[in-house]
């Protein structure tokens, strides 16, 4: 679902880059560079214009799924633990944990002197109503909730001190930790206004570097700075309160405007810059991009192995092998996109690198598989046919709202190439309920979607048969195998990275030679910046982090 | 017309209206919940991580696990009282939503109409029965403006006068200077339709005798058009002007997005997208109000422009 969408379990750590803007720079690679050097000493005060193309639901981080949400909220609240470029585990809110040897509690000792905006201390109390909140079955969390997993309730030990127990061992808990939706609101601000927090403005009130101090839906949200923060993580740029005085986050939808708007230099950074318009925003001397590959599952084809014809493993890697997936990204996609080799993006931690170029464009494969599951006979526009019947898959494309990225594009060109070993495509447009019906319920041949995350714990979201659509699941492949469940769950409950990477290594590979999944690109996030713009970073999620980010005079 | 006659009429207008407004509420309600598949999953979104616990949730809160009958039922009890209920997503009362939004687009559309109105007759008055070429090319532009697409008119304007010469600010509602391009976007392609009626009319009102008599006075061509033919043609222009201005809502959803600005159009984009219900159904009924508010104005313009409609 990327960007918009709405964000699956979160699990374990690792690597990513935390990404700097760069002068100009060209091609997709991210580079990184020590954050904070770019152009000199950083100027206090300014005020920043954001414009984002997407406008969040909900700004309540413990109830939304979205990824706009925890993006903009992540400048207002901060997290017990912060995940490193590295992806390792940094003090943030607590200076220290203790993690019980069965990891099934956590204790957590609390960095003294934090507080609210409002006034409100920051302490294990703090912690434990809002855990508890999340939990709540009023508070209708549509993902934060999963983040916390088995949890069954917090202990205020002291003041500084709370210990976060579960019913069963939950080895992800520090990664979830660390992302924004476990953030922490005021307790004073959930008993006021508890159930007002997804209207954004005021009455968000949380610890981090920017004050939410206004709201206007449909057209922007502004920030200002919290004067006393002084609790960044030790790696951000910085200590103490962010440079700009005030950051606004505008809302331009249309891609067109967003960038034009960055042109003309009425907003300062634009996000995400439209692969077609990476060129000219590139050429631009007064501006600059900055690229981040995105953590998590790619944008995929996922086949539905248990209807004819892709119950066929040879009709799957049929499919897998007669898409020329290299020329289809690159055209739709202007180079900007790089196309992928495993479900998992490279930017993931335990990405298996060794699937890069394992299994390329073969048509001549293709049509071997075919005729070698039967399916040899041809019909008049030159389809495959067994027993009489074409070689058809069906596809559906959900209501326009919901195909980003010129999806629908891409689209056109894997039908045309499969054509060409004789598959039919079919695309019928379905309006969303029939999409979500059918689609998740297993009566399609074909479903299509990514899924941002850093973690490869996205692999059991993907693969396990226990993570079936109809419980919130993503395993539209609604294959059923022993080792894929296995993996996943081994890998799902340790912190030992040898052991992860194995089972990882395993479960990509596997999936690709089951022919589960075919797929197509690494999206990377294009961020555009006029070049007054410096230390502006970006997290391993793609998140832009404004609390470094300064203005030059 | 008499007391008598006006407060009839009047009852008779409530009434109509009152019948307008149930329909309407009854046509959203039905149609929202003839969208196939489970409300619920369909507001959430495809692959929503959120539970079948927290769906269950949700559906008793709205009362969607009621018999549709009953929720129609509720619903109806709720509007009798003023109450559209609460928005599923934005977790506010939905009048608040509207009334905060509605400000925005009630500006835009207004001074659509009234740089639409101003065209028009300009453009009719300055070419109706003159020279072809000045037509012609008057004509062209109306006709221009009605084909193009408003969304695609929105990013030239922008791209000419905000991002080229920097006139005007790329978007939102902040003052005056915002409320320029997206104002021109909307009244465009009203203007183009509008002018058009609005010189075949003046032009049909030249060939009347009472005309052939004004000149025959010796009344100047200019004081023709003014005096005579513009009331003439005025009344099949202002039957359309107004459908015009009830229907700009549906404008106003291109032109808040490709702005940036709030207002009702976004918010009905967003509302429809998300299968927000109370939401949606809260700008229906304020659509048909819209409607109804407008109709009754044109009919009383009709007064005003044509005597003989006054007596009975």
């Amino acid at each position: 679902m990327s960007r918009t969408g709405p964000r699956s379990l979160t699990l374990l750590a690792a690597v990513t880059a935390g990404v700097l803007l760069l002068a100009a720079c060209g091609g997709t690679g991210t580079k990184t560079t020590a954050s904070g050097t770019d152009g000199g000493k950083p100027v206090q005060g300014g005020s920043l214009t954001y414009a984002t193309d997407t406008e969040p639901i909900s700004f309540d981080i413990h109830v939304s799924q979205q990824d706009a949400t925890g993006a903009i909220q992540r400048n207002v609240f901060d997290s017990l633990v912060h995940q490193d470029a590295k992806g390792d585990f940094q003090p943030w809110l607590a200076t220290s944990w203790d993690i019980a040897p069965d990891f099934t509690s956590y204790t957590f000792h609390l960095r003294p002197g934090v507080k609210f905006t409002d006034g409100t201390p920051f302490d294990a109390n703090a912690v434990k109503v809002n855990f508890d909140r999340i939990v709540a079955k009023d508070t209708k969390s549509q993902y934060a909730a999963s983040l916390l997993g088995p949890y069954t309730g917090s202990q205020v030990i002291d003041a500084q001190t709370v210990k976060v127990s579960f019913s069963k061992p939950f080895a992800p808990f520090l990664q979830a930790a660390s992302t924004a939706y476990l953030g922490f609101y005021s307790p004073k601000a959930i008993a006021e206004n508890g159930t007002k927090l997804g209207q954004g403005g005021p009455v968000d009130v949380g610890t981090g570097p920017f004050i939410f101090s206004s709201y206007t839906k449909g057209q922007s949200a502004v920030f200002t700075r919290n004067p006393d923060y002084d609790w960044a993580p030790k790696d951000a740029a910085h200590q103490g309160p962010a440079y700009l005085d005030k950051l606004t986050v505008r809302f331009l939808t249309e891609d067109s405007v967003r960038v034009g708007a960055l042109q003309s230099g009425q907003v300062q950074v634009a996000d995400p810059i439209p692969p077609a318009d990476v060129k000219s925003v590139q050429g631009d001397s007064r501006l600059r991009t900055v690229s981040t590959q995105a953590p998590g599952a790619n944008y995929a084809l996922v086949l539905n192995t248990t209807k004819t014809p892709l119950n066929d493993p040879l009709v799957r890697q049929a499919v897998q092998r007669g898409i020329d997936v290299d020329t289809d990204v690159k055209s739709v996609y202007f180079g900007v996109n790089q196309r992928a080799w495993s479900p998992l993006s490279p930017t993931t931690p335990d990405y298996d690198k060794s699937l890069e170029n394992s299994w390329p464009y073969d048509p001549a494969l293709a049509n071997k598989d075919l005729d070698q599951a039967g399916w040899t006979g041809r019909d008049a526009q030159g389809y495959r046919t067994k027993d009489g019947q074409r070689l058809t898959l069906e596809w559906p494309l959900p209501p326009a709202e919901y195909v980003r990225e010129q999806r629908d594009t891409l689209g056109q060109a894997i039908q045309a190439d499969l054509k060409k070993v004789g598959i039919e495509v079919t695309r019928p447009r379905q309006d969303i309920g029939t999409y979500i019906a059918n689609t998740y319920g297993g009566k399609e041949a074909i479903a299509d979607y990514s899924w941002a995350r850093f973690d490869p714990d996205v692999l059991r979201l993907y693969f396990n048969s226990a993570s079936s659509p109809a419980t919130g699941g993503e395993n539209a492949t609604f294959y059923q195998d022993s080792q894929l469940d296995t993996w996943t769950n081994t890998g799902e409950a340790t912190l030992d990275a040898a052991t992860r990477q194995d089972v990882y290594g395993k479960t990509q590979q596997r999936a690709i030679d089951l022919g589960l999944i075919v797929p197509l690109y690494v999206r990377t996030d294009v961020v555009g910046a006029t070049s007054q713009v410096h230390g502006l970073t970006a997290d391993p999620n793609t998140w832009l982090n404004f609390h470094d980010a300064w203005l030059a005079k | 017309m008499t007391l008598r006659h006006l407060a009839r009429a009047v009852l008779r207008r409530l009434l109509g209206a009152l019948a307008v407004l149930f329909g309407a509420a009854t046509i959203a309600f039905v149609a929202l919940h003839l969208v196939p598949g489970d409300p619920v999953t369909v507001m959430l979104g495809p692959g929503s991580p959120a539970t079948p616990e927290v769906k269950a949730q949700i559906r008793a809160q709205y009362g969607l696990d009621q018999p549709v009958f009953a929720q129609y039922l509720h619903y109806l009890g709720r509007l009798l009282h003023g109450d559209l209920g609460e928005s599923y997503q934005l977790q506010r009362p939905v009048a608040d939503v509207i009334g905060e939004q509605l400000g925005s687009t009630v500006q835009l559309a207004l001074a659509a109409v009234l740089v639409a109105v101003v065209l028009a007759v300009l453009g009719a008055l300055a070419t109706a029965g003159r020279r072809r070429l000045p037509r012609a090319l008057v004509g062209l532009a109306e006709l221009l403006a009605v084909s193009s697409p408003s969304y695609w008119i929105g990013i030239l304007l922008l791209t000419a006068f905000s991002f080229q010469l920097r006139i005007f600010p790329v978007a939102g509602d902040e003052g005056l200077p915002a409320l320029v391009l997206p104002a021109l976007t909307l009244a465009l392609p009203l203007a183009g339709v509008l002018g058009q009626v609005l010189r075949e009319g003046l032009e049909a009102a030249l060939g009347q005798p009472f005309v052939l008599t004004a000149r025959s006075r010796g009344l100047g061509e200019g004081a023709v058009l003014l005096r005579h033919a513009l009331r003439h043609a005025a009344v099949p222009a202002v039957t359309l002007a107004g459908w015009l201005t009830g229907s700009l809502l549906g404008g106003a959803v291109l032109v808040e997005t490709v702005f940036g600005r709030p207002g009702i159009g976004a918010l009905s984009l967003q509302g429809t997208t998300n299968k927000d219900m109370p939401l949606v159904i809260g700008l229906v009924l304020l659509s048909a109000l819209v409607f109804v508010l407008i109709s009754t104005v044109v009919d009383l313009l009709y007064l005003v422009i044509d005597p003989r409609l006054r007596s009975g």
